[in-house]
């Protein structure tokens, strides 16, 4: 039965879009929502899955935050990918479970983008023993970068450090979406959904929107080099 | 870096088999925090308490009547007293333990650690497991009623026990020969004329050099109490023989009219399985074998593809695989130690070896006698770093197949996570083609299991001073 939205209906609909209430949302209600109802943030990168073909692709989305964020703190992030390219790529290639993988200076951050095979730690772990030496020197330009470097010898430390700044994975449906955040705060009452999600935004400024667009779905770096016939 | 080996200061079910035919694991919570940390001194020292103390390194001048040593998860660490800032310099693996990693564990469906029985459904109250081995009953009972009384029966509480036993030597649950192929290590055995690479004593010590060249593993602080110290993870594995015999026998049957049986078992060939021996009989063995990588008696694929009983003897670890090996890349001991053998993560050939300890428990199957009492194996896998070495097999060579193309996407045949209608295997044909099997279930689950640390003696030494 369809009826008619009343002034009221109207006014309510229309309040987020106001820019009182985007004011007061933005400066008074989130913080206080905040800190009434701490969100802890959620791990970055994606979750292992039952199903072999949903473990097999996986992307990456790390943001590192520049101790230099000046051109010069930025030029100097450029010379050192610059200076590592041959290393990097040659190191991607033996790591043997890379699809693909990019820096990108994104404002006053140095990010790796990557699509890779199976699980995050041993990608991180098989980098380190790899080209270590590389992220070494990388890593040496980043916030709080010191303290897992020389990686070699903190490689527990380390892979910590890139899961921490590998961007949480929001899920693909509104489903996971609910069950994930609603799990501990808010049981399965839909209307908190909203709530719990801004508070995780407000947690985790960089978020990644679902775990990405894959062309060929469930099949790894090493099977398609086979069917190519480029050796894997 | 790498620290000195000294075997009265190290755990002795680490390095070595102790090969008793009985254990019993006693699952602890520590009851009261002082008199448990006095406890764990006494147990330290070599005239321990009662006589009772650890079973080092150390060698033997006669064999003693039980052995004994503990493990420690990091709750119990937590419970005895160690300050926060030591516990964060543990592994997250560790930390978050067991339960907390069962999506790269496999450990869903029917092994979710919610359908754990008890002890394991409430893992932050389970802080020590103790393990006995002796050959028999009342050498067990006196170690327990030993524990049971420490600190006048007030430091610990024993929350459950699990036993093993052996019934056939070494072989276990679904009738493999098992305990064949571990790491050697440089300091401790000579040079074996094998071609598999000796194995650092970081494989399993920290503060030893890695099987990594360069990369070490981060020594839980302060060094007295992780030095020389090892992580395990133990694991209570449910096998469904029933099921597995089942399978045997409807791959066996579906060979038997496979338009390339005859690649399967040559006709005639029945008689290289034992006298008067069927045809099915031998197609479910050959199933058996490639499943598993080994036939039942433990020869491998790899050295005699076609009969468990080869004319002339051969190792039982000298092989390594090559891409016209007769063991198939998916086979159980093939995905979970590849050796020398091409794979995906080029770098992971001999670094992901680790020690496994295990001893079966229930009774033996009788398949003329049916019944539901749950068997399978107590397993202990050993190594410096479980995110390394336990972990890293489980999520991404036992059950995903990421170091080989031919495998990816399917489980470990024996111990996967499989469901019927997804599940399937390759078999290699000793023409050199192959029969995709499917169609079989989970046939091995978790029922409990626990990461633990196993300290080193100087560790319980420090683990008793503490206050607080």
């Amino acid at each position: 039965m369809e009826s008619e939205a009343t002034w009221f209906d109207r006014l309510v609909d229309a309040l987020p879009n106001t820019r009182l209430f985007q004011f007061i949302a933005e400066w008074i209600l989130v913080p206080y929502w905040a800190a009434r109802t701490p969100v802890k943030p959620q791990p970055g990168g994606p979750r292992m899955a039952p199903q072999p073909s949903e473990n097999l692709q996986h992307m990456m989305n790390l943001i590192m935050p520049l101790k230099d964020k000046s051109p010069i703190g930025r030029a100097k992030a450029a010379l050192a990918i610059a200076q590592n390219v041959d290393e990097i790529y040659a190191g991607l290639n033996n790591v043997g479970t890379v699809h693909f993988a990019r820096f990108v200076l994104v404002d006053g951050n140095l990010c790796m983008f990557s699509v890779y095979d199976g699980d995050f730690s041993n990608y991180i772990r098989d980098f380190i023993a790899t080209i270590g030496s590389v992220f070494n020197a990388i890593v040496a330009l980043i916030e709080d970068g010191d303290a897992v470097i020389p990686c070699e010898h903190h490689v527990e430390a380390f892979i910590d450090w890139v899961h921490a700044r590998d961007l949480y994975q929001v899920p693909d449906l509104a489903t996971d979406l609910l069950a994930q955040h609603n799990a501990a705060a808010s049981g399965d009452d839909l209307r908190l959904l909203p709530r719990d999600l801004i508070l995780q935004l407000h947690a985790n400024p960089n978020v990644s929107l679902g775990s990405g667009y894959r062309g060929y779905p469930a099949f790894s770096v090493a099977q398609i080099r086979q069917k190519l016939g480029v050796g894997w | 870096m790498s620290v000195a080996f000294i075997p009265h200061e190290l755990q002795g079910n680490i390095l070595r088999g102790y090969r008793r035919s009985m254990v019993r694991y006693l699952l602890l919570e520590v009851a009261d925090r002082q008199a448990a940390r006095i406890w764990l001194g006494a147990i330290a020292a070599r005239e321990g308490a009662d006589g009772l103390s650890i079973t080092t390194e150390s060698a033997w001048s006669s064999k003693p009547d039980f052995c004994f040593n503990v493990g420690l998860t990091f709750e119990g660490l937590r419970a005895l007293g160690v300050a926060p800032d030591s516990l964060q310099t543990f592994p997250t693996e560790f930390v978050e333990g067991m339960t907390a990693r069962a999506a790269k564990l496999g450990d869903f469906g029917p092994s979710d650690p919610q359908t754990w029985p008890a002890p394991f459904d409430e893992p932050a109250r389970l802080h020590i497991i103790a393990s006995i081995y002796a050959d028999d009953e009342p050498h067990l009972d006196q170690v327990q009623a030993h524990i049971a009384a420490a600190g006048g029966g007030r430091a610990l509480r024993i929350r459950g026990t699990r036993e093993g036993r052996n019934f056939n030597g070494d072989v276990v649950h679904f009738g493999y020969r098992d305990n064949i192929s571990q790491p050697r290590f440089a300091v401790i055995h000579d040079r074996p004329e094998i071609s598999e690479p000796m194995a650092p004593l970081g494989t399993v010590l920290l503060g030893h050099e890695t099987s990594f060249e360069g990369l070490f593993w981060r020594v839980p602080q302060p060094d007295p109490l992780g030095l020389n110290g090892c992580f395990n993870a133990f694991r209570i594995l449910a096998q469904d023989v029933a099921a597995f015999e089942t399978y045997l026998d409807q791959a066996a049957e579906e060979l038997l009219v496979h338009r390339l049986t005859e690649h399967v078992l040559k006709p005639g060939d029945e008689a290289k399985f034992g006298q008067g021996i069927s045809r099915l009989a031998a197609l479910r063995e050959i199933v058996a074998a490639h499943m598993c990588g080994r036939w039942r008696n433990g020869v491998p694929l790899a050295l005699s593809p076609d009969t468990p009983n080869p004319q002339s003897p051969v190792s039982l670890t000298d092989f390594d695989y090559t891409a016209q090996s007769g063991c198939p890349v998916g086979a159980h001991v093939r995905r979970s130690n590849p050796r020398g053998g091409k794979i995906v993560q080029r770098i992971e050939n001999h670094t992901r070896r680790l020690v496994r300890r295990g001893i079966p428990y229930g009774g033996p199957y009788d398949p003329t006698r049916p019944d539901d009492e749950e068997r399978g194996l107590l397993g202990n896998f050993l190594g410096a770093n479980l995110g390394t070495q336990f972990e890293a097999i489980s999520c991404d060579w036992l059950n995903l197949g990421l170091q080989d193309p031919q495998i990816t996407g399917s489980n470990d045949p024996l111990l996967g996570a499989n469901e019927p209608a997804t599940s399937w295997f390759d078999m290699s044909l000793l023409n050199g083609a192959s029969i995709r099997l499917r169609g079989f279930p989970r046939f091995v689950r978790t029922r409990g299991g626990a990461y633990t640390f196993l300290p080193s003696i100087p560790a319980l030494r420090y683990l008793a001073t503490l206050t607080g």
